[in-house]
């Protein structure tokens, strides 16, 4: 497997007038050519905020603080994007690596038509020639993503369709340029249930026809297990687990990847009872100190509350960072 | 387009109650004023009993207050109201000096937008800088200084130390009348000595009393600016790889509906701002009688004013709330 995206040693910082919040405190993982990477966690942990890091989509009062995050081209090459020129990120963002968001009523501008936004994706990197050509491509486009009558939807404004449909637009535009990673930041969340398996199916066969490799953020296990390839599961700023998602979902290592699994109902095992974890998440401000997940951590250790767990392999392709299965 | 016919149709009948309601209240203000004012017209103290009779018959003031008013309002629209004062029609007097307060608001409300907006749109873009800080400082200035102060500061400034303004009388109109108002006609119809002169004699006039709402203006667009900026669209926009010029040029658009609605209230509020500027710099617009008028009880004049101030105001909100269709498509009549 050839790795496209290598993030290392993330830190995003936001400083507020509380004080610094450690939003993202050393996060690392590999996303591969062609897969479907799936970045799981509750609300707050960092996983937006990590996925936007990823071309520097990071706002004031946020901040990178430091890491690395490596982007194979299609030539080979390796680059730096966190400490690339912003015209030449400027260059990626939209063109190689796209972004479809939560939420679509707030993503698209309603002051343009849709077929005007999905066209602007294409003028702004040059892959069509003019504007004219801009909106040809847009109803094709729009047609790919299964949207009825494109001829007249490109005409219509986003206050003009329904939310299913503006996410059709909003993928629809983050595919205009054939990204070779799509970053989906919770693609569903904001959608019906009946609406939801309709675009993750398109997400699905998009990706198989253009070829290109999916990070997926979700709080939602049935749809990692669903889609994806490859899970990292986050808690509170850090990376606690990773695996293939037989290894997550079968033999789930770290305890709160357990408690998440017993907290939903699990595609593969047969759940009697959903429990929940005890506790609430922690402040970020002032992190609990060694491992983060110690306070509500059924298994806790001495240990566990001085220093913080290393990333072990418990099995191939399979890593945890919990000192209980750290030899000491 | 049927439905902007319909749409304005509907919006001129609601001038009628508009209209009617300013009218009245200002009728009503000068009717409980407890003065005389046929004795006040027919001369003050020394006034003879007859012309006094005769004032009262003339305007209807023996009758109850309704009659009175109507008859006010009647005549007004015919055109037939004499002035008590200047023994004119009111309407040619005001005629006479519509264009001058027009002008006057036209030019200030064009340094509104050209210190306003660039002003805001730059403080936003340099948020927390120094050029942030002194827009801030600026907005506070303008609202804070009187139009008085400021007048009479520029014209030592400009007249006593550069001789570069004049500061009397009013300069010639062009030879065409198409619209009314002298430097549009005279633009109209190419004649740049004309243009000239008029700039020179209402630039200082039209900037202090711009002054004002330049800084008001300022602070809103970049509030407006700033929240647009915060948008997730602009943020998926970013994330489409989308160049910061045309990422502000969708959040200024967003930003528009906001300051398009502060306009419209600018400029009826420059209407309210003319009595003191053209007092101060001697211009004989609408501001400066009606302030005679209201030291003369000179009602008839005073319900003229404020009928014509009150179609202006109604009308900028208009095209205010037309503006909001062509911006916001979400917008429909």
């Amino acid at each position: 497997m050839k790795p496209i995206l290598e993030i290392k040693d993330l830190h995003v910082h936001f400083y507020t007038y509380a004080g610094v919040v450690k939003a993202i405190a050393g996060v690392s993982f590999t996303v591969y050519e062609g897969e479907t990477f799936a970045l799981v966690g509750e609300t707050g942990c960092g996983k937006s905020v990590t996925s936007r890091a990823i071309t520097r989509l990071i706002e004031s009062p946020g901040r990178i603080v430091k890491g690395s995050v490596i982007y194979h081209t299609k030539d080979g090459r390796k680059i730096d994007l966190l400490k690339l020129p912003e015209a030449e990120l400027r260059a990626i963002r939209g063109k190689e690596i796209a972004y479809i968001f939560q939420d679509p009523t707030a993503a698209l501008d309603p002051l343009y038509t849709s077929g005007y936004q999905v066209a602007e994706a294409m003028v702004v990197h040059r892959t069509v020639r003019s504007w004219k050509d801009g909106i040809k491509r847009a109803i094709e486009i729009l047609r790919s993503v299964l949207i009825p009558d494109p001829e007249k939807r490109v005409k219509a404004y986003p206050h003009e369709l329904s939310g299913g449909m503006k996410q059709r637009v909003v993928i629809g535009t983050s595919l205009s340029n054939r990204p070779r990673v799509l970053i989906a930041d919770e693609p569903t969340t904001a959608l019906d249930v009946t609406i939801q398996a309709q675009i993750l199916k398109l997400i699905e066969s998009l990706k198989r026809r253009h070829n290109a490799t999916v990070m997926l953020i979700t709080h939602n296990m049935g749809v990692v297990a669903e889609i994806a390839d490859r899970v990292a599961v986050m808690y509170a700023g850090k990376i606690v687990e990773i695996g293939n998602v037989f290894q997550i979902f079968k033999n789930p290592q770290h305890p709160y990847t357990k408690g998440l699994l017993k907290a939903v109902p699990n595609p593969l095992i047969k759940v009697e009872k959903l429990e929940s974890i005890p506790g609430t998440v922690p402040n970020l401000i002032n992190p609990p100190p060694g491992c983060r997940f110690h306070p509500r951590c059924p298994f806790v250790m001495d240990v566990c509350r001085v220093e913080e767990p290393p990333m072990v392999e418990v099995e191939p392709g399979h890593q945890v960072a919990c000192w209980l299965y750290t030899k000491r | 387009m049927a439905e902007l016919k319909k749409f304005l149709i509907r919006r001129m009948l609601t001038f009628i109650p508009t209209v009617i309601g300013v009218t009245l209240i200002t009728f009503m203000i000068a009717y409980v004023i407890p003065a005389d004012p046929a004795r006040a017209w027919a001369g003050g103290e020394k006034a003879s009993q007859k012309a006094i009779e005769l004032i009262r018959q003339r305007y209807h003031m023996d009758e109850p207050w309704y009659a009175q008013y109507w008859f006010l309002v009647t005549s007004l629209a015919k055109g037939e109201l004499i002035d008590p004062r200047t023994h004119n029609p009111v309407m040619y007097d005001i005629m006479k000096r519509f264009p001058v307060t027009i002008e006057l608001a036209l030019f200030s409300f064009v340094f509104i937008l050209i210190i306003g907006i660039p002003l805001g749109i730059i403080s936003a873009i340099k948020k927390d800088s120094i050029i942030d800080t002194f827009v801030r400082f600026f907005a506070l200035t303008g609202v804070s200084t009187p139009v008085f102060w400021l007048g009479y500061l520029l014209i030592y400034v400009f007249f006593v130390m550069f001789r570069v303004i004049n500061i009397v009388g009013k300069p010639p109109d062009p030879a065409v009348v198409i619209t009314g108002i002298p430097i549009i006609d005279a633009l109209l119809i190419g004649d740049f000595k004309t243009v000239n002169q008029h700039v020179a004699r209402y630039w200082l006039p039209g900037f202090v009393l711009g002054f004002m709402g330049a800084g008001v203006l300022a602070r809103f667009v970049r509030n407006s600016f700033l929240e647009a900026l915060s948008s997730d669209y602009i943020e998926f926009l970013k994330a489409k790889g989308v160049p910061k010029l045309r990422l502000w040029r969708h959040a200024l658009k967003n930003a528009l509906v906001p300051i398009v609605t502060v306009l419209g209230l600018q400029f009826g509020g420059l209407l309210s701002g003319t009595p003191i500027t053209e007092t101060v710099f001697s211009l004989p617009g609408m501001g400066r009688y009606a302030i005679q008028s209201i030291q003369n009880i000179d009602f008839p004049a005073i319900v003229a004013v404020t009928f014509l101030f009150a179609i202006i105001y109604v009308t900028a909100n208009l095209i205010v709330d037309i503006l909001y269709a062509i911006i916001d498509p979400r917008v429909r009549y």
